[in-house]
């Protein structure tokens, strides 16, 4: 049966009735811990099946990043998808999803915000990035299934879209030489793209030299220099400055009118974040390490952050993105999600971006030019995923995340095991911050 | 591993200014640690001995808290951890989970001979003053100063600004501003700390780094400015805290990506210990050691056994273990003991 043949036989949605009304047996399928309170509420659909994909791509800059892909099955022969690639931590995440089965074999998937309630509360142990990033993976695919379900697409589940053209991203920029930053510019302005993102040079000691001080600094301003007052410039300190170094930094490039410059320190210290944003009218942002939106409180209410970045695929998927952003709006603080990992955890944030007021702008680790990661990503999906149109993503319209992804595809690039992040180190051999 | 006798020595550095107590702990089964601190009276050695004999030599820690910060305590510590680095047979800094680091960042006393000595990093003091000073005349000429240092030293050298404490908090804050952007290594001891709202000011007003602690009795002092975001290179001093102390500190530090760079105005035992001690931790920074003086520094390579303070390009080898790495000369020991 076709899923519209599914959802509009005998009736509209039937399979989406309570089972109050409809008395269907449990086929055989016993239902998790709790699922019996919700037998008069729910509905007749289980989840019959929870699969893990590890993926490796034959590509350098993703050998960090084996993607972790989580295929829901159901009764109803409905299927989602979602995304919890973790960086160096890939086969972490797949044992973690492993864990939460038996919180998913035999229950109603429309449940989304009962299971992750259930999958974090239960934890015990507050999530960090690997119990987020398993919730993610299974968020996002129980939101897929929903919208599947419902015939719409997630966006449209979530009361969006407020920009109907699509999402507004931005590329992370190659060039650092003036005349390759005036090809990226002109380059850009003929693909209507308004926004770009770089890093600072070189690793930062505690306190750092007068010469690497500079060199930051010159960095910053040549990028401004030869891209122009026309495009937007987000500068990623990358957590690899401490509060002293980035103090100085901030203060010195805040006539370049920067769109942001992001994680200037750690991200466990908000008081430290703090001093720094204090220093500098530059926006301040934070967040793609951060886990649930418990985490994001505190740097809202002591008005530290400017615009939250936290990550669908670590923050614990579409439930927790769209709380990161429901909890930012009272203060004016803005969105910008990261994306650095695979499509759909990068198609899966577009739905969220779609449907909230204080959404900035969408990250993907891409650049201008696609590369051998875009061909495998349009491969899978049949259209050019995470790839902008005149400067935004456009928005999927079919149901739930917007893409019928084939496992068979996946089986090209098994699973070669987790990867280290890149590992760097200061002259004196002592551990530096990539 | 029980600490059998302790003996002191109060010596004065020959071609040097500097007075300094020498310590050594004797183990049970010959084991000798050498420590170093401030000079003591009889009645202070007498207080320590009391409560060190019989104890083990890897209670360190133990000791550390008993002593709680009396003179001749960093002494102490750095004794028992020679000690139980030797009976390990491994260098202090990996008794202490080292190394984290294969060579110590280098801070001396800005001569044009440390700069060709190899030293790419100097303390800079403040010009002498007669009192009163314009203040406008006073800020220039530091800022004059440092910037034809920075010229004479070329691209490659840094330098910290050493406040040493003398100054009031207006005029702190004034300097601090005024060499914003030549981008010191750090402001140390901008003013006296009993002020802590000045402090305060002086951090919020300016990003120049700011060096604090080299005059804290405690811990809760350094725990007072990292709360408040007041300080960036935590500069307690290795004489009074010990290696101990300053690990400790360090580790609160950590907590707010802060760094150690321990303030050492002392010796040659002090300064292999602060070289073990840098070894050991990750936020540490630089390590300052005493003028680079011929003579005096000829004569603590001799006291020490060692030669702890040849820079190669900014940076201080390791020193070797067992232990320190010492061997104590006792005859230039006894020659310069007062």
């Amino acid at each position: 049966m076709t899923r519209r043949g599914f959802l509009h036989a005998g009736g509209c949605g039937c399979a989406l009735m309570p089972q109050a009304t409809q008395r269907v047996p449990n086929r055989g399928l016993a239902g998790p811990l709790g699922a019996e309170a919700f037998r008069d509420v729910g509905t007749k659909v289980r989840i019959t099946n929870v699969k893990v994909f590890g993926v490796t791509l034959p590509v350098k800059e993703q050998a960090d990043r084996p993607y972790v892909f989580v295929r829901i099955e159901t009764n109803q022969g409905v299927a989602g998808w979602g995304e919890g690639t973790l960086e160096g931590k890939a086969a972490a995440v797949m044992s973690c999803v492993e864990d939460f089965r038996e919180f998913l074999i035999g229950a109603d998937p429309m449940l989304a915000e009962h299971h992750w309630q259930s999958m974090y509360v239960h934890s015990f142990y507050r999530a960090g990035p690997v119990i987020g990033s398993a919730i993610s993976a299974i968020d996002q695919a129980l939101w897929d299934i929903r919208g599947k379900l419902l015939g719409r697409p997630v966006y449209q589940l979530l009361g969006g879209p407020f920009d109907p053209q699509g999402v507004r991203g931005y590329y992370h920029l190659g060039a650092s030489t003036p005349a390759e930053l005036r090809e990226a510019r002109d380059r850009a302005a003929q693909l209507g793209v308004t926004c770009v993102k770089s890093g600072i040079p070189g690793y930062f000691e505690w306190i750092e030299t007068r010469a690497k001080i500079r060199a930051a600094i010159r960095h910053m301003e040549t990028l401004r220099e030869n891209l122009g007052p026309a495009i937007d410039i987000g500068i990623d300190f990358h957590a690899k400055t401490s509060p002293a170094v980035a103090s100085v930094l901030v203060k010195e490039v805040e006539p370049l009118r920067l769109l942001f410059i992001e994680e200037p320190c750690p991200p466990e210290n908000v008081a430290a974040m703090r001093k720094i944003a204090r220093r500098s009218t530059t926006p301040i942002a934070t967040g793609e390490r951060l886990v649930a939106s418990y985490s994001c409180r505190e740097l809202v209410e002591l008005g530290v952050v400017d615009i939250l970045q936290t990550d669908i695929n670590h923050v614990g998927g579409v439930t927790a993105l769209w709380k990161v952003a429901a909890l930012a709006e009272a203060s004016g603080v803005k969105l910008a999600p990261h994306a650095c990992e695979g499509p759909i955890g990068g198609l899966a944030t577009l739905h969220v971006d779609a449907a909230i007021p204080n959404f900035l702008v969408q990250e993907i680790c891409s650049r201008v030019e696609p590369g051998e990661k875009e061909k495998i990503w349009a491969e899978w999906m049949g259209f050019p995923a995470m790839r902008m149109v005149n400067g935004k993503f456009p928005l999927p319209d079919k149901p739930g995340l917007g893409f019928d992804l084939d496992e068979r595809a996946l089986r090209k690039y098994a699973f070669q095991g987790s990867r280290p992040m890149a590992r760097v180190f200061h002259a004196d051999g002592s551990v530096a911050a990539w | 591993m029980i600490v059998e006798a302790l003996e002191h020595w109060n010596v004065r550095e020959p071609g040097g200014e500097r007075s300094y107590g020498v310590l050594r702990l004797r183990a049970r089964g010959g084991a000798a640690g050498w420590g170093e601190g401030p000079p003591l009276t009889p009645a202070q050695i007498a207080h320590l001995r009391q409560i060190v004999a019989g104890q083990p030599v890897h209670a360190y820690k133990v000791l550390h808290a008993r002593l709680g910060g009396r003179p001749g305590a960093a002494a102490v510590d750095m004794a028992l951890l020679d000690c139980l680095g030797q009976i390990s047979g491994a260098p202090v800094y990996q008794v202490l989970g080292g190394p984290t680091r294969n060579k110590v960042r280098a801070l001396t006393d800005w001569s044009p001979e440390a700069l060709a000595a190899g030293h790419r990093a100097f303390l800079v003091g403040l010009p002498e003053t007669a009192f009163p000073n314009p203040r406008a005349r006073f800020v220039t000429s530091v800022v004059e100063r440092l910037e034809s240092l920075q010229k004479e030293a070329g691209d490659g050298a840094d330098f910290v600004l050493e406040g040493a404490n003398r100054l009031p908090p207006g005029e702190a804050a004034n300097i601090a501003a005024a060499v914003e952007r030549l981008h010191l290594l750090f402001f140390d001891e901008p003013c006296a700390l009993t002020n802590l709202a000045a402090a305060r000011k002086l951090a919020e007003e300016n990003v120049t780094p700011l060096g604090w602690g080299r005059h804290a009795l405690r811990l809760a002092e350094i725990q007072d400015l990292l709360r408040e975001q007041m300080v960036d290179v935590v500069r307690l001093d290795l004489a009074r805290h010990g290696v101990t102390g300053l690990r400790t500190a360090a580790a609160l530090a950590e907590t707010y990506y802060v760094a150690v760079a321990p303030y050492h105005r002392g010796g040659p035992i002090a300064t292999a210990a602060a070289l073990h001690l840098a070894a050991s931790l990750p936020n540490f920074f630089i390590q300052q050691t005493p003028g680079t003086g011929r003579d005096a520094r000829q004569a603590r390579a001799e006291l020490a056994g060692a030669d702890l303070e040849t820079a190669a390009d900014g940076y201080f080898r390791l020193p070797a273990g067992p232990g320190l790495g010492l061997q104590v000369n006792e005859r230039a020991l006894r020659r310069w003991t007062v």
